[in-house]
């Protein structure tokens, strides 16, 4: 009975936010620093490629235009 | 630079005629020989043009470098003769290695440091081509060997003994544990899931520590059985990158890129939490060695020793002051007569005393019976009354208070304890036998008698001899020893506590316990290196700043860390004793690498060919002194002792043996060390001044290698060196052979040594290996270092140090806070030995600027350089800066976390203009500019991050931004963002920024000659002036650079250089060799130019001829660091510091410049007030007060709160430091009045 009214952390908003946020957002590339596959990660996703779990991961390129001033 | 193409083409053709050509003069025959073996090879020309590149180095690291020897050894029989194609004999293990990158086409192979372009067929001169040893040394050792085989000796040999010595863990309650820790192993680097191992570079991008589990066996009792676990994990040790333990260990060139690691890289430094650390080599006076020294004001002669051992570390001090001889030492009050001290140690009689200490020679006698009067006046005269005067002067420290003793012991015992175990504690008193000790106090005095009769026995605080340096693995293990015992008593405790219970609920098991406190040696390794402060309980030793960031600035300024000794002495104290270049120095440490400024002298480095030596067994050594026909000194009386002709057998400074053989017992340990039955790195010399023969095996002691020379000859010959050539010995068979032996400063200074094989005479015992190896790896990159001005190279030390280049093979996939790289780096054209032998040529920092030494354009003074605009176009000096900026996301106690937000958008949907290069995941698009203020990172921290959960304490759940943003005023572009979690798992990300630049106006060059000037005009090419073949210089430098520098290797340097480019070859400007200017200006006159290097030129202006032929040809520019870009700064208005409301300070917070107080000075000298006012207060910090001229305190909005009116207020401007500091002396109760006068009062 006790155990019944002591539901308040439960109904309590989420403080590690890592659950909500896992769906939300579009995904990003990433590449693995080991064996250069592309990951695609979403805000909140453990970082870890998902090929050789290697926990190194780079943002790909942009791939919008960029133009250098040649100098 | 962009000249070699032009230098070339003119000859570009008939190149390969010109060996030929080249063979009938008188060439300085290395180089004959180079050409000789091109043209046996008859390779294509363009090859050739890489023919030279020949001495440069193996593409493999140096630990790559030891499997490949060995498997060199295995497969030696089945070898087949390499063919003619090959120049070097090296070539032939690349063949054997397939896996090795080396083997696919043999040209890295031809690549081999090895024997100066020399084929198979060519004679062999034993004068010129013993330096083949050197290389052949630094592949067996490495470059930073000093460092990894310290690491090694600690991993492998010490850690045990330390374990051993503490392996019983003992409850005091119940006699139910007992503990043996047995060996202690490590394996495997990481315990993480699926890849075990980890490599230094993940690592290091992931702040991580780069460590291995410390592993040990235990032994037992549980209930009623004995149990024994092994491999229990008891904390993690740093491993030191490179050494035995490291996962770089013996791997390959193509193994090391495939870990993202340099194979160039030295190694002898840790990975901790992602940041790269260095143990810097300590110097320290020698332990466990007397030093006497006189101070000749208060004349005192004085015989100190610093004893330490693994449980206590004390000085020791025999003082003669007014002729009376006393020993001083901590533990006791007051010093104590000798005698007395003597007396206690059971030497009983006078005579026998005085025989010990001053044999027969009535002159020492004399001085040394006055101190029998001392101890009989005071009424000792039997070893207990001794032992009852010392023990009553004995200190009681805490350890007998701790153990709740009511009142002290008997003074016999407490002076018995401290001659034991106290004073001089390295000598060991076993069974009460204090003869030994005795005897060792006995040479003091001895030493102090001897000094007072003859002041030149004194000893030399600052020769080399006489220090010990103390390397990585000396002090981990020092710190390896505090933890474990602080483990040990922890775990003791922690069993205690549980035995005390008296019913307990489960069976006792120990192995739980050893587990509950399993990170206190992880955590204080890691804090100690990570902080650098070694602090030591046992020792009371606090030492701070012992580990240092490993500056990757350059590949050298990483390498000349890794050399570096610091030293213990204080900077500020003005001696110049221990800054001077000691001649005991040669050989051992460098004389050019020291730094300028208050660590001038105190921060030394490491010679190329230096060992440091490594703690060897004393047992061994002991028994073949006996074996040697010695005499135990324990036996012997002061009258044997002391005889004419006696010489007394050292042993680490502590008297074993006497010989009236000293010259022929030390032949013999000497072939016995030779022949390898005791370690090649114990060394034994006389001193004739002490009568002594000394043999040291302890570890600190530098040394170096030396060819042996016996009966005039040496004993490296051509034959030895043909197999060395051959691959069939490397530089370990030439130790063990004999031909070579390590000698130790002690042992060099009582050696002959010559320095070239002509100069061998009949008293010659050693033969120099070759004399460049008296500069550091630094020192060694000056070309024709022998033909400067000695501060010039010590300049370019510093500055060699500061150059911009290549960091290293993965310098692209790490990640530093700040890099430097050039975009076209070049080896230089006039190299040296040094520069093959550090991979320099391979790493270069640097590019060849064609030089032209002439006046132009009066923008060129000072030292200031005119640079060709049309160069900087082509790429020299263009250098690109990659910065790091990275957070990390923390979690926080109450499940809150940090977060990347999304990027804002405005009105129309597009991202607000500070959010503009954001992607989707609130990062920086990769690839994009960023310029000042723009957001790469948006963070958002929580709000609350103390809220508990528990109840109704959520707090919010809000997060408020903390971006982080770009300061620079220059924008830079994103070249790379990684995202990675560290071990606590919480998520990093690090992002690079790149700039690119090209050489402005004020940026700082240098050549390899200390000679640095800046940029001061870029001049188009037309406008520069050109040589007869269209040359243009890129760099124009003014001639008054010379006279006063007298660096004349850099003259020397740009004729090599000058008849490289010619010739097509690289040319060497090794200290003390080279390349010969004769056979240069040969080169040069032989390609139609002037043997003086000096040019016709034209000028590009007006096309005049110039009145003068001009010094024209390449020199090697190196770019330095300091460039316009990072330091040019202007504020008219701009933010202000919020307590004095003045312009803040510093370039990076946008600061103002400050007026000084010379500068102060000189507008008050000049009476400029107003100026003056308007500096200082106007434009700083003016504020409105209101003060009340009744009471001269300040009010607010013209009512003076004190005398309640308005009728005195007054407004005035005053600078708000002003105002702030009458407050803040109110603050504190004093009153301050400000008195208000009119500047121009009426005339009234």
């Amino acid at each position: 009975m006790s155990r019944e009214a002591y539901t308040v952390p439960t109904t309590a908003p989420n403080l590690g936010r890592d659950q909500s946020f896992s769906s939300e957002g579009p995904a990003v590339n990433y590449l693995c620093g080991d064996c250069n596959s592309k990951v695609a990660l979403k805000k909140g996703d453990p970082i870890r490629c998902k090929e050789c779990g290697h926990r190194v991961l780079y943002k790909e390129r942009t791939k919008r235009m960029v133009q250098f001033e040649a100098r | 630079m962009e000249c070699s193409p032009n230098w070339t083409t003119p000859g570009g053709e008939d190149q390969r005629g010109t060996p030929l050509v080249r063979i009938d003069h008188n060439i300085s025959s290395e180089r004959r020989l180079t050409t000789l073996a091109i043209l046996l090879v008859d390779m294509p020309p363009k090859k050739k043009a890489g023919g030279p590149v020949e001495v440069s180095a193996a593409s493999k690291g140096v630990a790559s470098k030891k499997v490949q020897s060995q498997q060199e050894h295995s497969s030696e029989g089945n070898d087949p003769v390499p063919d003619t194609k090959r120049k070097r004999a090296k070539a032939t293990p690349a063949n054997i290695q397939p896996t090795n990158s080396k083997s696919d086409d043999g040209f890295s192979a031809l690549l081999e440091p090895f024997y100066g372009g020399k084929s198979l067929t060519d004679p062999i001169n034993t004068a010129q081509d013993k330096w083949n040893l050197l290389p052949a040394f630094l592949k067996v050792k490495g470059l930073v060997k000093q460092h990894i085989d310290s690491f090694n000796f600690f991993v492998d040999h010490e850690i045990k003994e330390i374990v051993k010595a503490n392996k019983r863990v003992t409850s005091d309650v119940d006699k139910y544990t007992d503990i043996h820790i047995g060996n202690p192993e490590r394996l495997d680097y990481d315990d993480r899931k699926p890849q075990n191992e980890i490599t230094p570079n993940e690592c290091r991008l992931r702040d991580m520590t780069y460590a291995a589990p410390i592993r040990v066996d235990v032994k037992y009792v549980r209930g009623k059985s004995i149990v024994a676990r092994k491999g229990i994990n008891i904390g993690r040790l740093p491993i030191m990158l490179r050494s035995s333990k490291c996962r770089l260990a013996g791997k390959n060139d193509r193994q090391m890129a495939h870990m993202n690691e340099c194979a160039l890289d030295p190694g002898g430094y840790f990975i901790v939490n992602g940041t790269e650390k260095v143990i810097l080599v300590q110097e320290q006076l020698s332990k466990n060695r007397v030093i006497v020294e006189t101070d000749q004001k208060k004349g005192i002669v004085s015989a100190s020793v610093t004893s330490s051992t693994h449980e206590r570390k004390s000085k020791s001090y025999v003082m003669l002051k007014k002729e009376r001889i006393t020993l001083q030492h901590n533990i006791l009050q007051e010093p104590i007569p000798i005698v007395i001290i003597l007396k206690a140690m059971g030497i009983q009689s006078d005579h026998e005393m005085l025989l010990l200490v001053a044999g027969t020679d009535s002159t020492y006698q004399d001085e040394f019976s006055v101190n029998f009067e001392e101890s009989s006046k005071l009424g000792v005269f039997s070893q207990h009354q001794a032992l009852e005067y010392i023990g009553n002067r004995v200190k009681m420290g805490g350890r007998n208070k701790t153990q709740g003793a009511p009142q002290r012991r008997n003074p016999v015992g407490d002076g018995l304890e401290a001659l034991a175990n106290i004073i001089i504690t390295h000598v060991p008193v076993v069974g009460l036998d204090f003869r030994p000790k005795a005897l060792y106090i006995c040479f003091m005095v001895r030493r102090v008698l001897m000094a007072m009769h003859d002041p030149k026995l004194v000893d030399d605080r600052d020769y080399v001899g006489n220090k010990r340096l103390e390397l990585a693995g000396q002090l981990l293990s020092l710190l390896f020893e505090d933890l474990f015992k602080k483990f040990n008593s922890d775990l003791k405790m922690n069993i205690d506590k549980v035995l005390k219970k008296p019913n307990r609920t489960m069976e006792f098991d120990a192995f739980h316990h050893m587990q509950s406190h399993g990170n206190y040696i992880t955590l204080g390794m890691n804090r100690a290196i990570s902080t650098g402060n070694w602090s030591l309980k046992r020792f009371k030793m606090e030492r701070a700043g012992v580990t240092h960031v490993l500056s990757r600035l350059s590949y050298i300024s990483a390498l000349g860390m890794m050399t570096r000794i610091s030293s213990q002495f204080e900077k500020t104290r003005k001696v110049s004793g221990p800054r001077a270049l000691q001649p005991s120095q040669f050989g051992m440490l460098c004389p050019s690498d020291t730094p300028e400024g208050e660590a001038c002298g105190l921060v030394k480095n490491l010679a190329l060919m230096t060992h440091i030596t490594t703690n060897d067994e004393e047992e061994p050594v002991r028994k073949l002194v006996f074996v040697l026909g010695a005499e135990d000194i324990v036996s012997m009386s002061g009258k044997e002792i002391y005889e004419v002709g006696a010489y007394v057998i050292f042993l680490n400074g502590t008297p074993l043996a006497l010989t009236s053989q000293p010259k022929s017992f030390l032949n013999a340990f000497r072939r016995f060390r030779r022949l390898g039955r005791v370690s090649a790195f114990v060394s034994i010399y006389i001193n004739h001044h002490t009568n002594a023969v000394h043999i040291a095996t302890d570890e600190g002691r530098i040394c170096r290698p030396l060819i042996i020379v016996e009966n005039q000859k040496s004993k490296v010959t051509a034959h030895y060196l043909e197999s060395l050539r051959k691959g069939s010995m490397d530089f370990d068979d030439f130790l063990y052979r004999g031909l070579i032996e390590y000698v130790d400063v002690n042992e060099e200074n009582d050696s002959n040594i010559a320095l070239y094989e002509a100069e061998i005479n009949e008293n010659s015992t050693h033969l120099e290996i070759e004399p460049f190896t008296i500069l550091g790896a630094v020192a060694g990159l000056i070309p024709y270092p022998h033909h400067n001005q000695s501060p010039r190279n010590t300049y370019q030390c510093a500055m060699g140090k500061q150059a911009i280049g290549a960091i290293a093979y993965n310098q692209f996939s790490r990640i530093d806070t700040l890099l430097y790289l050039m975009v076209y780096p070049q080896q230089p054209m006039c190299k040296t030995r040094t520069i093959e032998l550090i991979h320099y040529d391979k790493l270069p920092a640097g590019q060849n600027a064609t030089v032209a030494v002439m006046s132009y354009s009066g923008y060129d003074i000072e030292d200031a350089l005119v640079l060709n605009k049309a160069s900087c176009d082509r790429g020299f000096g263009r250098c690109q800066v990659l910065r790091k900026y990275s957070t990390q996301l923390r979690k926080y106690p109450n499940r809150s976390q940090d977060r990347i937000g999304d990027r804002l958008l405005d009105e129309r949907g597009q991202p607000i203009a500070k959010h503009a290069v954001l992607g989707h995941d609130g990062l920086a698009l990769v690839g994009e500019q960023i310029s000042s203020g723009q957001v790469y990172i948006s963070k958002e921290v929580p709000l609350n991050t103390a809220s508990t959960g528990i109840g109704s304490d959520y707090g919010t759940n809000e997060h408020k931004p903390a971006p982080m943003s770009y300061r620079l005023p220059d924008p830079s572009y994103i070249d790379k963002i990684m995202v990675s979690q560290t071990e606590n798992e919480s998520r990093v990300i690090k992002v690079q920024t790149r700039q690119t630049r090209r050489p402005e106006l004020g940026d700082k060059f240098s050549s390899r000659h200390g000679q640095k000037g800046v940029v001061g005009i870029i001049v188009n090419q037309e406008d520069m002036p050109f040589a007869d073949t269209g040359v243009t210089p890129d760099i124009i430098m003014n001639p008054h650079g010379f006279p006063s520098r007298m660096t004349v290797g850099k003259m020397l340097e740009l004729l090599s250089g000058k008849a490289g480019v010619l010739n097509g070859t690289l040319e060497y400007g090794t200290a003390f060799g080279g390349s010969k200017v004769d056979d240069m200006g040969d080169i040069l006159i032989k390609n139609g130019f002037s043997y003086s290097g000096k040019d016709f030129v034209t000028s590009g202006i007006t096309g005049e001829s110039l009145p003068a032929y001009i010094f024209f040809g390449p020199i090697y520019y190196q770019k330095l660091k300091h460039m316009v870009q990072d330091k040019m700064h202007s504020r008219s208005r701009g933010p202000r510091a919020i307590l004095t409301r003045q312009p803040t300070e510093g370039r990076s917070r946008d600061g103002g410049l400050r007026l000084g107080e010379m500068e102060r000075d000189c507008l008050i000298a000049y009476g400029a007030s107003q100026l003056l006012l308007e500096r200082l207060m106007l434009s700083s910090d003016a504020h409105e007060v209101d003060i009340c001229e009744t009471c001269g305190l300040m009010g607010y909005q013209g009512w003076c709160q004190t005398c309640k009116s308005t009728r005195g207020v007054t407004r005035m401007t005053m600078p708000y430091a002003a105002k702030l500091l009458v407050q803040e002396m109110l603050s504190m109760n004093v009153l301050v009045r400000l008195r208000l006068e009119d500047e121009f009062p009426h005339p009234s």
